[in-house]
């Protein structure tokens, strides 16, 4: 029932749009108590759907004009933020949010590049160690100022002109 | 004509690519005869001579506007002013092609005239892989994307492009053609379009030398430090030029874009990001090679990375790919691009395993502390592949592996980008910070705290003047104070230099400074760098968290406020024709701060009427102080009287600061590239006049 009376909704906002757009010139233009910041807020977390990786707010499409007056009908309506970007992802699927809200996609997402950072890391890590095991005694950090400080050599050398 | 000389010359250029990597190989491989491989030296110069001719000719034919090549009718068009038609060399994919091999080319001779006597060993195989990339550009440039086709009208009036002259078919009309013509993308008629792609291009062309050299260290066994030697330097050219690529690329987005920002995490962006990550990774752990003769099958992993990257990144925003996965299987050169990138990849990946495995790659020295320098830039190579990792699967991982196994559409946007590489970019930062101070070697954690007080309590004061100044955000505050960890430890570090000098020789600062950087350019060169890498991360840091934005509609002489600032909207210029024909809408506004007017601003909309595809721009308005931006684009207006307009206005805190930085960047790296060994002479003899163990 709920999945319907969205489907009125958003049935309902389209009609407004293709009448009410016709006779707005300034397609941004405030409308009741819902100003454009408002409109802009919601619509930088949408991506265009037709244009690839533009934002909402800043495309300068008619058919995004349409939709960012379709969010300002639906905020009007009542609708919070939340429910408009859920209502976009069931119309345009995934790729109009900048990080998918699908469950899957979304951990297919954001967990797989730690997952595989974190694979690299083990490898640098088992590299560097095998190698450390293969190969003479550790020499461990020295204190000795005659021996250790190689930065501090490094640098008189600099300054010295030697 | 010019047609013709153009296509015949890329023949004899391919031709040419094709005899050098022949005679280089065959020369010193089997015939062992130096006057073959010679031979193949000299076909490389004739090579960039005959590119350099199929060049000119396609800008001549772009200057004298002859429209009966498809490639000038699709990029210019009678209006255009002659600073486009010249840019439009690289408008376009064909000309861009061309462009891109005729600056291979020229990398390539240039390498190959400096480093023929120094590097006899190698000389022949890095000709050969460099002659081997270019012969693949060139043959895609001719057989594929060629910008010297022609129209024809068949007997069927049907109209095509062709290099020939097909079979009863007539050339049309040069009037209907210049009619027609369809003139540059309007985003392309810009100032920066002019210097960012071919900086871009050379920044991606110029890591062909440093792949090349590693690739004849492999395939020639002289694995001793000859190729880092040469790589290195050629390395550090195409970085800077694909820094500034990057940078001007940033600026353009900002200026021309309208949407207030430099950096929108776009794939095309990032395609160019990420050789530049590697890249980058590989000049810091080439100097580990150097110093200490470690991480060499790390290295050659990198550099041939970075061109790896170079290559996938042209395939991706070429094929089509980047849009869909579907679009680059449609695409003409998608194929054979991705055939060539699993091509060089593979073979060069084959080639550090073989070696690898017969012990030919083995380190000097194994790492001895967690603190020395070399561990530090181990895990600064680790957090740049990490980027690299992140960035990569943004871009192109998840969107294609979604789209073909999940059957959806997904695009990870700048939401995604800014959850997953900030932690990445502070330890990157933190490491910037700590590792100047650290030694070759052996170190311990007592001996670099030491060092790092002074930066430390600089950069707790500058924060402390943030705090001041209003910042009260932690997480800006955190930010800000590890960037200018970094920024106050290559500064201190010159300093000490400096003031050591001082005392031993009783120099003025200056000449201390002088001194100092000429003896060790690539060290303070490279504190340089970091420094500009700081103003950029300050600039990135405001700009990100601190923007503010607005967007109403005002009635003439209406105002509105945002901040400190006070926008009046004076009226409009309606329909204004340009000198290259694009027709012009114009708002006139005033701004003032604090109630003092400080400027006027025009944000237009710009509209091309001869453009096919995208045919208007919008041109921002900006008032610009090292505090801030102020960036107001108009975004509508009433139509018929403009009594009222919208405009959406932006205050971009510390956004200057990037340019600046990049600035830096670029003067730092020269200073790090450039050649002890060609010092002035005046300088020498002074060098050589400071007594020694003074």
């Amino acid at each position: 029932m709920r999945q319907l009376m969205k489907y009125v909704q958003v049935l309902i906002a389209l009609v407004m749009i293709v009448s009410i757009a016709r006779t707005v010139n300034a397609q941004d233009g405030t409308t009741g108590a819902i100003t454009d910041d408002m409109v802009n807020a919601i619509a930088a977390k949408l991506y265009c759907p037709v244009c690839e990786n533009i934002t909402l707010d800043t495309c300068g499409t008619a058919a995004c004009a349409d939709w960012r007056y379709e969010i300002r009908l639906q905020l009007e309506q009542g609708m919070t933020e939340e429910q408009i970007v859920e209502d976009f992802v069931h119309r345009f699927g995934d790729r109009v949010v900048g990080t998918p809200l699908d469950p899957a996609l979304r951990a297919l997402s954001l967990v797989t590049p730690w997952i595989i950072i974190a694979g690299v890391l083990v490898t640098v890590a088992y590299i560097i160690t095998r190698r450390n095991a293969n190969a003479p005694a550790l020499v461990q950090p020295s204190n000795d100022e005659t021996t250790g400080n190689r930065y501090q050599d490094m640098f008189e050398q600099d300054i010295s002109g030697s | 004509m010019l047609a013709e000389i153009g296509l015949i010359s890329t023949l004899f250029a391919f031709i040419a690519a094709l005899y050098a990597i022949v005679a280089s190989v065959y020369g010193e491989r089997f015939a062992h005869s130096r006057a073959l491989v010679t031979s193949g030296r000299n076909a490389v110069y004739l090579n960039f001579v005959l590119m350099t001719v199929s060049v000119i000719s396609l800008q001549i034919a772009l200057m004298t506007q002859q429209y009966q090549i498809s490639y000038v009718w699709s990029v210019s068009s009678p209006s255009m002013p002659d600073f486009f038609r010249f840019t439009a060399l690289w408008g376009s994919q064909a000309g861009s092609i061309l462009f891109w091999s005729f600056l291979m080319s020229a990398f390539t001779a240039g390498a190959t005239f400096l480093n023929w006597k120094s590097q006899r060993r190698l000389m022949p195989y890095a000709i050969a892989y460099m002659m081997a990339v270019v012969a693949f550009f060139v043959g895609v440039t001719l057989f594929i994307e060629n910008p010297f086709d022609r129209w024809w009208i068949l007997p069927t009036g049907d109209v095509v492009a062709s290099a020939f002259i097909p079979v009863g078919a007539v050339a049309p009309s040069a009037a209907q053609l210049a009619e027609t013509a369809n003139g540059l993308n309007p985003l392309l008629r810009h100032f920066g379009m002019a210097i960012h792609p071919p900086m871009l291009y050379l920044g991606f062309v110029g890591f062909v030398i440093p792949f090349a050299f590693a690739m004849a260290a492999l395939a020639s066994g002289d694995l001793s430090t000859n190729w880092i030697k040469v790589s290195r330097r050629w390395a550090l050219v195409a970085w800077v030029f694909l820094s500034l690529g990057l940078i001007l690329g940033g600026r353009w987005a900002y200026d021309v874009l309208g949407w207030g920002g430099y950096w929108g995490w776009d794939p095309v962006e990032n395609a160019a990001f990420l050789p530049w990550l590697i890249g980058t990774a590989y000049l810091h752990s080439v100097m580990i090679q150097e110093k200490r003769g470690m991480l060499k099958t790390w290295n050659m992993f990198l550099v041939i990375g970075t061109f790896s990257a170079v290559i996938f990144a042209t395939f991706a925003t070429r094929s089509g790919l980047v849009d869909s996965v579907h679009s680059f299987a449609r695409s003409e050169i998608g194929f054979p691009m991705f055939a060539f990138w699993f091509l060089l990849t593979i073979v060069s990946v084959w080639l550090i395993l073989w070696r690898s495995s017969r012990g030919e790659l083995k380190d000097d020295h194994q790492l001895k502390s967690l603190f020395s320098r070399e561990a530090l830039f181990v895990l600064n190579n680790f957090v740049f592949i990490a980027l690299f990792v992140a960035i990569f699967w943004g871009s192109f991982g998840a969107p294609i592996i979604s789209e073909l196994f999940m059957n959806t559409n997904i695009t990870l946007g700048a939401d995604y980008f800014l959850q997953v590489t900030p932690p990445l970019f502070i330890l990157l930062f933190i490491l910037m910070g700590v590792a100047p101070v650290s030694a070759w070697g052996a170190a311990s954690l007592a001996r670099m705290g030491r060092a790092m007080l002074i930066p430390l309590a600089l950069a707790a004061a500058s924060v402390g003047l943030f705090v001041v100044g209003g910042v009260t955000e932690i997480g800006a505050l955190f930010g800000y104070g590890i960037v200018l960890l970094a920024g106050w430890v290559a500064i201190v570090e010159t300093v000490r230099g400096i003031l050591a000098r001082q005392r031993v020789h009783q120099e003025n600062l200056l000449t201390s400074l002088l001194a100092l950087i000429t003896r060790n350019p690539r060290r303070y060169g490279g504190y340089l760098i970091h420094l500009g890498i700081t103003v950029i991360g300050l600039g990135v840091i405001g700009s990100t968290l601190f923007q503010q934005e607005t967007q109403q509609t005002l009635a003439v002489g209406e105002t509105l406020n945002i901040g400190i600032y006070e926008l009046r909207y004076d009226g409009f210029l309606a329909n204004q024709i340009a000198e290259d024909g694009r027709v012009m809408d114009i708002a006139e506004l005033t701004l003032f701060r604090d109630g003092v007017e400080v400027a006027h601003l025009r944000p237009r909309r710009d509209f091309f009427p001869e453009a096919t595809d995208m045919n208007s721009m919008t041109i921002a308005g900006a008032h610009s102080t090292v505090e801030n931006d102020f960036y107001v684009i108009l975004v509508n207006w009433e139509q018929i009287s403009a009594s009222s307009a919208t405009f959406k206005v932006y205050i971009n805190p510390l956004i200057n600061l990037i340019w600046w930085g990049g600035l830096i960047l670029i003067v730092g790296t020269m200073l790090a590239g450039y050649p002890r060994e060609t010092m002035p002479i005046r300088v020498r003899e002074k060098l050589r006049a400071v007594p020694q163990g003074a």
